[in-house]
C-alpha cells in the first residue's frame, strides 16, 4: 500500500526530471562506444560517399563529376569480373568452411576424453593473422623449398617440379585450402555454442520416440541452430566477399590477373592508379552489395520471426 | 635547490636540443634491389659527417604508392631514390622541391647524366638528379658453360645459341638450368631485360609519343617463341613462372647458366659472390644486334621538407669522386661524365659492357609508367605471364594490346 502512495506523492515534474537523468546517464554510459562508432566507420563511411561523386587523385585537387563513377563502374569490365571472381570465391569458401566445420563442430561437442586438446588444436590457426598465414602458405606452397609441391613430386605424383601458385586452379584451391585452415576453426566454435544450446532433453525425448540420428539432425539440430547457423554464414560470406590478403601475398592477383577480388581491384584503382574517388565508388558499391546479401540470407533462414 | 635542479635541468635539455639541431637526421627511401651501391654511398656519408642519413627500404613495386600515401598523409620523407620515370608525374603534381638554381649553380652540373636531367626536368623546372645509372646486361655462368663443354670465354651473340647453350647446361643435371627471368607478374624486371630483344630491331611497344600501343609486332612474337620454347623444353626453373621480382638475382645462387640482369646485379656479384664466375655481354636482339634498357634513379626533395639544406649537403657528397667510386665499385654506373674514366680506372672490366651498352640502351617516356608497365596487374606484367605460361598467345597478345590503348586513351 505504501508504495503507490509515496509515487504519488512524488510531484510530476521531479519524476520527468528522473526519467531525464535516467536517458542522460545511459547516453553517459554507451558515449564512448558511440564515439567510436561514429569516428571509426560513420565519418569515414560518409566521406568515401562523398568522395564518389568526384574525380579524386591521390595527389592534387578532387573535381566534382556527380555520378560520373557510378556510370563508369556499371560498364568496367574488369570490376565485373572481379565482381564474378568474388563471387564464385565466395560460393566455394563458404561451402568448404562448413562442409568442414560443421562435423568438426560436431566433433567435438560431445564430451571425451582429450576434448579440450581438439577444440584448442582445431581453433589455433584462427588466432594466426591471415597475412602471416598467406606468408606461410606461400612457403609451403614454394616450387623449390616449400613443402608440398616437393612432397607430391616425392611421392611419385608428378614427374618435374610442381609449381603449385603457377596456374590458376592449382593456386585457387592452395588459397581454399589455406583458408579453410584458417577460419574453419573459428566457424566451429560458432556452430559448437549452438549446439551446445539444444536442449539435452529434447534429443532425448526423440530418440526415445525413435527418431534415428539423421532424422533427430534434419528436424532437430538443423531448425535449433538456424541462428547460429545465419551468424556463422553471414560471417563467412562478408569475410569471403572482403578477401584480399591472400590473393594479394599468395598470387598477386595472379596468374594474369585472374585473382583479381573487388577489394583488390579498389586496392588498385586507390592506391596503384591513385583514382581515390572511382576506388570510394566502388567500395559503396560493394557495401551495397553486402547489405543486400546480409539481408537476404537473414530473410531465408527466417531469423528474426521466431515468435 | 629545487630551482638550481631545475636550471641544470633545463639547460641539460638545452643542449640537447641545439645539438639536435646541429646534427640533422635526413629520412631518405629507396627501392629494394638498388643493391650495395647507395647504401654503401650512405654508410661513407654517415661515417664522415656530423649529420646522418637513415635510410628505409621500400619494397620496388609498392615504392610509388607508399610514396604518395606518405605525401598525402603528411607522412613524406626529405628525399626519395625515385625510379627516373616516375619523376615527372610526381613534379606534375607539384609535390617535389624545386632544384633549379641550386643544381644550376653546381659546377659539374653540365656533365650529370643527361636522360636522367631530363626526365628530372618539368615545364623547364628541376626536380630530380641523377642518383644512379643503370643498364641491362646478359650474365653467363662460366663454371656451367665448362662443365657443359662450351667455352666460357665465349658470349652468345644470338637468342639460337643462347638457347643451344641452356639445353647443354640443363643437361648437366636435376637442379641446374639455362636460363632465368622473372616472369610472375614482374613487369619492371621484364621491360629491363626483355624489351631489350625488339629494341635491337627498332621497335617498341609504345609509339614515340605513347599514344598508341604497339605491343603485337613479329619481332615481339618471336621473342615470345624464344621464352615459350625454353620453357617448354624445360630449361627454365618452375619458380620463375610465380617469380614477381623477389627472386630477380636467381642467377647468384650457382645453377643457372644465363640470365639477363642489371649493372647493379654485377656489383653485387663482384662483392658478394666471390665465388660466381660470370661474363657479362650485351643483350642480343632477336634476330641481331644487341640493346639495353637505361635505368636507374633520381634523387627527389619532398617539397616543403626543413632539412633542405642538409639533404642538398648529402647530394653535394654523392657526386663528389670518393662517393661516384663507391657507385662504380657496386655497379652503379658513373653519374658525372667529366670524372667517368677516372672512377671506372681499376675497377672489374665486366662493368665497362654496362657502360658500353648506354650507347644502345633505350628509355621508355611515359607518365603511365606504372600504370601500363611496372603494375603486378598491369597489362604488360599480365602479358608476359600469359604470352610465356599461357595456352593462348594471340588472346594474350590482343588482350595487352587493347589494354594498354584503353589505359592511354582513358588518360587524355
Amino acid at each position: 500500500m505504501t508504495s503507490p502512495a509515496l509515487t504519488l506523492a512524488v510531484p510530476a515534474s521531479s519524476r520527468r526530471r528522473r526519467a531525464r537523468m535516467g536517458q542522460w546517464q545511459g547516453l553517459l554510459y554507451i558515449a564512448p562506444a558511440m564515439a567510436l562508432v561514429i569516428v571509426f566507420f560513420v565519418i569515414p563511411v560518409l566521406f568515401t560517399f562523398w568522395m564518389s561523386f568526384h574525380d579524386w587523385p591521390l595527389l592534387g585537387q578532387p573535381e566534382w563529376i556527380g555520378l560520373g563513377n557510378y556510370v563508369r563502374l556499371l560498364t568496367d569490365t574488369r570490376f565485373l569480373s572481379s565482381l564474378r571472381f568474388t563471387a564464385y570465391y565466395t560460393v566455394i569458401t563458404t561451402i568448404a568452411i562448413f562442409v568442414v566445420a560443421f562435423p568438426l563442430a560436431i566433433f567435438v561437442e560431445k564430451q571425451r576424453r582429450g576434448v579440450g586438446f581438439y577444440r584448442t588444436v582445431f581453433f589455433m590457426p584462427v588466432v594466426v593473422g591471415l597475412a602471416t598465414a598467406s606468408l606461410l602458405w606461400v612457403w609451403l606452397a614454394n616450387v623449390d623449398s616449400g613443402l608440398i609441391g616437393p612432397a607430391i613430386r616425392m611421392m611419385g605424383f608428378a614427374g618435374k617440379k610442381v609449381n603449385l601458385l603457377a596456374t590458376f586452379d592449382s593456386a585457387f584451391w592452395t588459397i581454399i585450402v589455406m583458408v579453410v585452415w584458417k577460419v574453419a576453426g573459428f566457424t566451429m566454435i560458432i556452430l559448437l555454442t549452438g549446439l551446445q544450446s539444444i536442449p539435452v532433453e529434447l534429443n532425448e525425448a526423440a530418440r526415445i520416440d525413435g527418431a534415428g540420428s539423421w532424422q533427430r539432425f534434419r528436424h532437430l539440430t538443423l531448425p535449433l541452430m538456424r541462428r547460429t547457423i545465419a551468424l556463422a554464414l553471414i560471417l563467412s560470406v562478408t569475410g569471403s566477399v572482403l578477401a584480399f590478403d591472400q590473393f594479394y601475398i599468395m598470387t598477386s592477383g595472379g596468374p594474369q590477373n585472374r585473382m583479381i577480388s573487388v577489394v583488390y581491384y579498389i586496392f588498385n584503382q586507390s592506391f596503384v592508379s591513385f583514382h581515390l574517388g572511382y576506388g570510394s565508388a566502388l567500395s559503396i558499391a560493394l557495401l551495397g552489395i553486402l547489405i543486400v546479401l546480409s539481408v537476404v540470407q537473414l530473410r531465408l533462414l527466417r531469423v528474426g520471426d521466431d515468435k | 635547490m629545487l630551482k638550481r635542479l631545475l636550471a641544470t635541468a633545463s639547460v641539460a635539455t638545452l643542449c640537447l636540443v641545439s645539438n639536435a639541431s646541429a646534427a640533422d637526421t635526413i629520412n631518405m627511401w629507396v627501392r629494394t634491389g638498388i643493391g650495395a651501391a647507395f647504401t654503401g654511398v650512405v654508410d661513407a656519408y654517415n661515417a664522415s659527417h656530423e649529420n646522418q642519413v637513415a635510410l628505409t627500404e621500400v619494397p620496388f613495386a609498392e615504392l610509388v604508392q607508399k610514396y604518395a600515401t606518405a605525401i598525402a598523409g603528411g607522412q613524406a620523407p626529405d628525399a626519395l631514390s625515385l625510379d627516373l620515370i616516375y619523376t615527372p608525374s610526381f613534379a606534375a603534381a607539384g609535390q617535389l622541391e624545386d632544384l633549379t638554381d641550386w643544381a644550376h649553380g653546381l659546377p659539374y652540373f653540365d656533365a650529370l647524366a643527361p636522360s636522367h636531367v631530363k626526365l628530372g626536368t618539368y615545364e623547364g623546372k628541376n626536380y630530380g638528379l641523377p642518383l644512379s645509372v643503370e643498364t641491362s646486361v646478359f650474365a653467363w655462368n662460366k663454371d656451367l658453360y665448362t662443365a657443359a663443354g662450351l667455352d666460357p670465354e665465349k658470349a652468345p651473340t644470338s637468342w639460337d645459341e643462347i638457347e643451344a647453350n641452356a639445353e647443354k647446361i640443363r643437361a648437366l643435371g636435376d637442379d641446374t638450368y639455362g636460363f632465368y627471368f622473372s616472369g610472375g607478374g614482374c613487369g619492371g624486371c621484364m621491360i629491363f631485360t626483355f624489351t631489350p630483344l625488339v629494341w635491337a630491331e627498332g621497335k617498341d611497344i609504345l609509339s614515340e609519343d605513347a599514344q598508341t600501343a604497339t605491343l603485337d609486332t613479329p619481332e615481339m612474337r618471336a621473342a615470345i617463341d624464344k621464352y615459350r620454347s625454353m620453357v617448354a623444353k624445360d630449361l627454365v626453373p618452375e619458380s620463375a613462372a610465380t617469380d614477381n621480382g623477389t627472386n630477380f638475382l636467381s642467377f647468384t645462387n650457382g645453377k643457372i647458366g644465363q640470365q639477363s640482369l642489371g649493372a647493379f646485379a654485377i656489383g653485387t656479384m663482384i662483392n658478394d659472390f666471390p665465388d660466381l664466375h660470370f661474363g657479362i655481354a650485351p643483350i642480343p636482339g632477336i634476330t641481331s644486334g644487341s640493346s639495353s634498357f637505361a635505368g636507374g634513379d633520381n634523387i627527389v626533395v619532398t617539397k616543403g621538407t626543413p632539412k633542405l639544406a642538409t639533404v642538398k649537403e648529402f647530394i653535394e657528397y654523392m657526386y663528389s669522386p670518393e662517393a661516384q667510386k663507391v657507385f662504380a665499385q657496386n655497379g652503379s654506373l658513373p653519374t658525372r661524365s667529366d670524372i667517368a674514366a677516372d672512377v671506372l680506372k681499376g675497377l672489374d672490366p665486366r662493368l665497362q659492357v654496362a657502360v658500353d651498352a648506354i650507347a644502345t640502351a633505350k628509355t621508355p617516356y611515359t607518365v603511365l609508367f606504372n600504370d601500363l608497365i611496372n603494375s603486378s596487374n598491369g597489362p604488360w606484367a599480365t602479358f608476359i605471364n600469359a604470352a610465356i605460361y599461357g595456352d593462348d598467345v594471340d588472346a594474350a597478345f590482343a588482350d595487352a594490346q587493347a589494354e594498354m590503348q584503353s589505359i592511354i586513351d582513358n588518360a587524355k
